[in-house]
């Protein structure tokens, strides 16, 4: 297991690729969450978003967006495996398909739990020098666990697009758009079904903050995944983490299937 | 002799083409088997079955006796068709990852780089490399770890002279060392100077295998003339070591054993008092042999 992780990190700390976009979510994450808390006129502030607790429900909402660039990330290294035909020369060198899944894995979560770390330094800073909040910082933190379910089961999505597609182009086009696909599925399915639909639930995971403080501008509809959903979010992570694991081993299961080119 | 490779009854189809059909063979320790056959014959789907990226629709296989396993390949170095590397990585890191992948020490990547003469360019990247370095590398990935077994589909394939006299020179070390390698080519004149073996295929099908002088027929010719054609092949045929007399034209052609060779036939004829006009060695002609099996 330790070797498997240390093969994937070989391929990618000298792959400018990955550094780009981590690069761009962690730069960006801060950037975009100061700029947000300096929004606002005389009569609305939302410089209350940095305060604990509620940083944490804040950070993450807006760490859920970031993660379709790291779903993106895990898209663009999957597909190479194929486009450079590595995987097939792993199989070759001693792997199996196993060993992919499981190497695949262990960099989701590897990934998953970086970006949570990081979350949790960007609001734990956020929180501090903001003051104005007597809570103490580790309430709510659940967020940040809920967010790293998220975040493995979007880069569990990518795993998935990117083993059936292979082609790198198609599968970031296919990953990014399947929030769109599953809504218009969901369409033909009656309530309360659509409502455990995979993305949505994922999506679900890290409830938008907003809604609750802040009045909704008009001409913005946003569905409140809590007021309406109603699912309440110890299912929805429940849920969510049974999706994570059927996706793996349907990604296990379209590997054994094909030859491998 | 221990199977190294046991090949059951394998067969593979893509759709209605059928790639193998029916392959049963046996390659033992210490035999540098060729593949041999037209384009599409079926040896690269062979070679990818025996290393497990290509699932058989029939048959089974076994290495070293043993069901295959990612644990068997981890012992065997192949070369599969065209070279698979990371094109943003450097050879030196590519082949690390090979090493960790193999369970072989580290040290291993720089022996392998200078065998095949690119240690110069160990820290460039995988993408920077002409073909025929891009094919050197793969074969420096395929000793990594000095397994036993080599596995190598096309091994020359884009190599200039100088570097096909070198990957030939490093096949025939290895084989000299008692390595098994299963080889897959059409390049005859490659097959015949580091074969012990040969199988042909032709459209997934098993022509004949065996060692490679009775397939191939690569046992070299002598041919001879006088003035009376006639007195000559009876004398000939009198002469220890000789064989396979027969008359083509106006010369005699003859196969020798082992051990002796032209001027020992000019003698044994002088001594029977027969004069040769001419005593020549003719190469036997493989491309005609091989041409005349697959027909
Ligand atoms: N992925 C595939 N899809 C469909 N047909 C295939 C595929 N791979 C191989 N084939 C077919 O299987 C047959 C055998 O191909 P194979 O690659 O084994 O030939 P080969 O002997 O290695 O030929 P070459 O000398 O050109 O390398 C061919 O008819 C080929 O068209
Ligand atoms: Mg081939």
């Amino acid at each position: 297991m330790l070797d498997l992780i240390k093969i994937e990190y070989k391929k990618i700390i000298p792959y400018r690729t990955f550094w780009v976009i981590f690069g761009l979510v962690f730069l960006l994450t801060p950037a975009v969450f100061y700029g947000i808390g300096q929004m606002g006129n005389d009569t609305v502030s939302f410089s209350s978003i940095y305060q604990f607790p509620d940083v944490w429900n804040n950070i993450t909402y807006l760490g859920s967006w970031f993660n379709l660039l790291i779903g993106m990330c895990v898209v663009i290294l999957i597909c190479n495996e194929f486009s450079f035909k590595t995987f097939r020369q792993h199989v070759i060198d001693g792997q199996d398909k196993v060993d992919f899944i499981v190497s695949k894995v262990l960099l989701i979560v590897s990934f998953a739990l970086f970006s949570a770390l990081y979350l949790f330094i960007v609001g734990f800073l956020f929180g501090s020098i903001s003051g104005g909040s007597d809570v103490s910082f580790v309430k709510d933190i659940k967020y940040l666990l809920i967010y790293f379910i998220q975040a493995i089961g979007y880069m569990s999505v990518a795993l998935i697009v990117a083993t059936l597609v292979r082609s790198t182009a198609l599968s970031i086009i296919l990953f990014l758009s399947s929030i769109a696909i599953e809504s218009i599925i969901q369409l033909a399915i009656p309530y309360p079904f659509d409502k455990y639909f995979p993305m949505e639930i994922i999506a679900n995971l890290t409830p938008n903050p907003f809604l609750k403080d802040i009045a909704v501008q008009p001409g913005i509809e946003i569905a409140n995944p809590l007021a309406e959903a109603q699912i309440p979010l110890n299912t929805t992570l429940i849920v969510a983490v049974v999706y994570i694991f059927i996706f793996w081993g349907i990604t296990y299961f379209i590997l054994t299937k094909k030859d491998i080119k | 002799m221990t199977a190294v490779l046991n090949i059951n009854g394998i067969s593979k189809s893509y759709g209605k083409v059928k790639a193998l059909n029916n392959l049963t063979l046996q390659i033992n320790q210490g035999e540098v088997f060729g593949i041999l056959g037209p384009n599409g014959s079926g040896k690269t789907t062979t070679l990818g079955i025996i290393l497990d990226v290509l699932n058989a629709d029939a048959g089974s296989f076994t290495w070293n006796g043993e069901a295959p396993s990612k644990y068997s390949r981890k012992k065997i170095g192949s070369l599969l068709e065209t070279p698979n590397f990371y094109p943003y990585l450097t050879a030196r890191q590519n082949l690390s990852i090979v090493c960790k992948i193999k369970e072989v020490n580290e040290s291993e990547v720089d022996r392998v780089l200078s065998v095949v003469d690119l240690i110069s360019r160990a820290n460039s990247k995988f993408k920077t490399f002409s073909l025929g370095m891009k094919q050197r590398l793969a074969i420096a990935s395929a000793l990594l770890g000095n397994p036993d077994t080599l596995v190598l589909d096309e091994p020359t394939n884009g190599l200039d002279p100088q570097g096909i006299a070198e990957i030939r020179a490093i096949i025939l070390d290895l084989a000299n060392e008692g390595k098994t390698i299963i080889m897959a080519s059409h390049i005859l004149d490659e097959v015949e100077k580091t074969c012990t073996h040969v199988a042909v295929l032709k459209l997934g099908n098993l022509l004949t295998h065996g060692p490679i002088q009775t397939i191939l027929n690569t046992q070299e010719q002598v041919c001879v003339s006088s003035d009376d054609l006639e007195i000559l092949k009876l004398t000939l045929s009198q002469i220890d070591g000789v064989s396979n007399i027969n008359q083509t034209g106006g010369k005699i052609y003859l196969m020798l054993a082992e051990g002796k060779d032209s001027a020992y036939l000019n003698k044994a004829l002088f001594d029977k008092g027969i004069v040769a006009s001419e005593i020549g060695i003719q190469k036997s002609d493989l491309e005609a042999n091989f041409l005349e099996l697959i027909k």
